[in-house]
């Protein structure tokens, strides 16, 4: 039988496993390996994860499984995503999806996010937090390489109010060489549909010479899927099989999304301690309406909410927002 | 004011310390340290060259600023032995390279150096899931002993009481008696304390496999050469009465080397109280540094999380709300420099008139930082 969940569409007979390692044949179809079983759970700021314009300064309940349909050679998770599933099950935890929603209410968490590692590849186990979620009061968001079947999409749609996508390539030799994957396509096409279904961010690491020259085709793609889509370029931290690269230019790749910034209003550049690109301005006036700092990799903080609801105080102007801004200790009265 | 510069690589940017917001760093002694972080980038935790950049940018460092004072960490053979999985005699090797690498400060510089460890390491053993508690248990990503029990019931408490795997549950009211605080010091302490046996951790936020641990010593090694010692708190005095005699001195903090590892003649000296030992960590290097237990304030099992609100100051110094106080480095009326492969806190926990430390959060190599908390010397 062939996996449903992602484009790779693994052949799934017999003993076989797919690419992730997660899924199996079973007897009613695919079924996953290692199910409601979990790498870590942490806190963090959804500015972190990065989330600019969902649910400003939230405390978020970070998860992930192990595993993914991807194989990048920057992979800043390896350890969970890349190691094979089996050989961490001695130390993954089991918890129930109520028991995990459980843990972010007793953390005074407003958010659960998927974020360590791919999401399609633990796509029912997380269909079932979903549902513990929302009967929480909790909203979900998650980060995905977006490799996945328009079925899989519309099911992460579903269970995810947030999402940021990884647009990492463009062109094929890239996508093979950088993400062991044959094209780009499905990822764009699924950032159109999550689009639809969803908040969403995205995300592009940029490496010097190799994806840098495709920053004007991909702001021509999400300015045609939506303007208004908040845009993190990250300058690539070199990991994983990457670690004896050097670390991309800043000032090159700045100058680079300088000429986008008045078609895409929300564009982003991080990744790295101290980044100034990292506030919001109203696109109708230019006001600085968020302002963050960043700590890198995984680091970003707000520090300034000066919006009233989704306006700019000074033109009145909306700006792209998913939920209000929360206080980091607003649940903790009532946790 | 103090100033921190942060370099992410060929870019750098000057900041406030206590706001995070840009400030001009273009001062002689700014221009002083740029030069000193743009020469010496930082290969990363668990590179080999990762305890060579200590001595290399301590030196540097030194010529250029001619401290009395200069306290070095080395911590790259405590990341490696946490994290990766070691070859027989791979650790042994690393540690033998801590030493010489301190002792090539010490040759190169002149200054007469005291060679400090921690705790040893041992093999991480056994995982403890506490997610089934009716309360909460808390253990931070760096620590392996302790985890803080915050409203628990009664079936909580008869379950840690009864692990295999734990070696003690103390009360809040049980540490402050440790260490002498009263009702208002305990604001910072769970309400429990679980204390795990040795080679056993509390598997909560950890994302990365580990491999060894702090075997939470009850003794830690201190080189032969700063006198007796009867514990870390005794360090700092013996140090600044070195320094009070004109010694140029130096501290070399070897992360995980504990008085097995030792390869100096060395005076071993308590590494905490009673049962409460310490790990490396914020908690051990505020004992040494200020000559004061702070347990109350840094124990492995304090929600640290709720200090993370949007008014915390101090956004590049980890979970640190404000700068520590009677540290060596404040109280040394010299010139003083810290240098270490530690990231986030050296700066805060030395006091040093100019710290120079990795930014590596989770061993992701962001870069350096370098505070200068004084120009006036």
């Amino acid at each position: 039988m062939e996996c449903p969940y992602c484009e790779r569409r693994c052949r799934l007979d017999g003993d076989a496993v797919g690419f992730c390692r997660m899924y199996a044949a079973g007897g009613d179809g695919v079924v996953e390996r290692f199910p409601d079983r979990w790498c870590a759970y942490a806190i963090s700021r959804v500015e972190s994860i990065p989330f600019y314009h969902a649910y400003p300064g939230a405390r978020c309940l970070v998860v992930g499984t192990a595993g993914c349909n991807l194989d990048c050679r920057y992979c800043s998770n390896s350890y969970a995503a890349k190691e094979d599933p089996a050989a961490l099950a001695d130390i993954l935890l089991d918890l129930s999806p109520e028991t995990l929603v459980g843990l972010a209410k007793k953390q005074g968490c407003h958010a659960i996010v998927f974020s360590i590692n791919e999401p399609t590849v633990s796509l029912p186990t997380l269909g079932r937090v979903s549902r513990a979620a929302k009967a929480a009061g909790l909203p979900m968001g998650c980060l995905t390489n977006g490799y996945a079947t328009p079925l899989a999409t519309e099911r992460l749609g579903e269970i995810f109010s947030f999402v940021n996508v990884s647009l990492k390539g463009l062109g094929g030799a890239f996508c093979r060489k950088y993400l062991g994957i044959g094209d780009s396509a499905p990822v764009i096409r699924n950032i159109r549909e999550l689009s639809r279904l969803c908040h969403v961010e995205v995300t592009t690491p940029v490496i010097e010479s190799e994806n840098d020259h495709e920053i004007d085709a991909m702001a021509a793609i999400l300015a045609d899927i939506d303007p208004h889509i908040p845009w993190h370029v990250f300058r690539l931290l070199p990991v994983h099989r990457m670690s004896r690269h050097d670390y991309p230019g800043i000032e090159s790749i700045n100058a680079r999304l300088a000429g986008h910034r008045q078609t895409l209003p929300y564009i982003y550049f991080h990744n790295f301690i101290g980044s100034p690109w990292v506030n919001t301005a109203c696109p109708g006036c230019g006001r600085t309406v968020i302002t963050r700092h960043s700590l890198g990799c995984g680091g970003d903080k707000l520090d300034t909410f000066g919006l009233a609801g989704d306006r700019c105080p000074q033109c009145g102007g909306a700006v792209r927002l998913l939920g209000a801004m929360v206080a980091w200790n607003a649940k903790e009265a009532t946790a | 004011m103090s100033t921190a510069i942060l370099d992410a690589r060929q870019w750098q940017q000057a900041v406030d310390l206590r706001t995070g917001r840009p400030v001009d760093g273009d001062g002689p002694r700014t221009g002083m340290v740029r030069g000193v972080l743009a020469r010496h980038p930082f290969p990363g935790d668990r590179d080999p060259r990762g305890n060579a950049w200590v001595t290399d940018t301590a030196l540097d460092l030194a010529a250029a600023y001619d401290p009395g004072f200069v306290f070095l960490t080395y911590a790259r053979q405590y990341y490696s032995a946490r994290y990766s999985p070691l070859a027989p005699g791979e650790r042994t090797e690393m540690v033998e390279n801590a030493f010489a690498e301190a002792d090539r400060f010490a040759r190169e510089s002149g200054y007469t150096t005291i060679v400090v460890g921690t705790c040893g390491m041992t093999g991480a053993t056994t995982p403890i899931d506490l997610t089934g508690l009716d309360g909460l248990a808390v253990a931070a990503n760096w620590s392996a002993r302790y985890a803080g029990i915050y409203d628990p019931s009664a079936r909580d408490l008869e379950f840690l009481a009864n692990h295999p795997h734990l070696e003690r549950i103390a009360s809040r009211q049980e540490i402050l008696g440790l260490f002498g605080g009263g009702p208002d010091d305990g604001a910072r302490l769970p309400d429990y304390m679980a204390v795990t046996r040795t080679g056993c951790y509390c598997n909560t936020v950890s994302l990365r496999r580990l491999r060894m641990l702090p075997d939470a010593a009850p003794t830690m090694p201190v080189s032969a050469n700063l006198g007796p010692v009867a514990g870390v708190t005794d360090i700092k005095a013996r140090l600044l009465a070195r320094l009070a005699g004109g010694e140029k001195t130096a501290v070399a903090y070897l992360e995980g080397v504990g008085c097995d590892d030792f390869l100096a003649p060395c005076t071993p000296c308590a590494n905490g109280r009673d049962w409460f030992r310490y790990e490396p960590g914020d908690a051990h290097y505020l004992a040494l540094t200020t000559g004061r237990h702070n347990v109350f304030s840094h124990n492995g099992g304090y929600r640290y999380y709720l200090d993370d609100s949007e008014s915390k100051p101090y956004p590049f110094s980890g979970y640190f709300t404000e700068m520590a106080r009677g540290t060596i480095g404040q109280d040394y009326p010299g010139r003083s420099i810290a240098v270490g492969n530690r990231s986030m806190f050296l700066h805060v926990t030395t006091g040093c008139d100019i710290a120079v430390e990795c930014f590596a959060r989770n061993l992701y190599n962001q870069g350096l930082m370098a505070v200068i908390h004084r120009s006036d010397k």
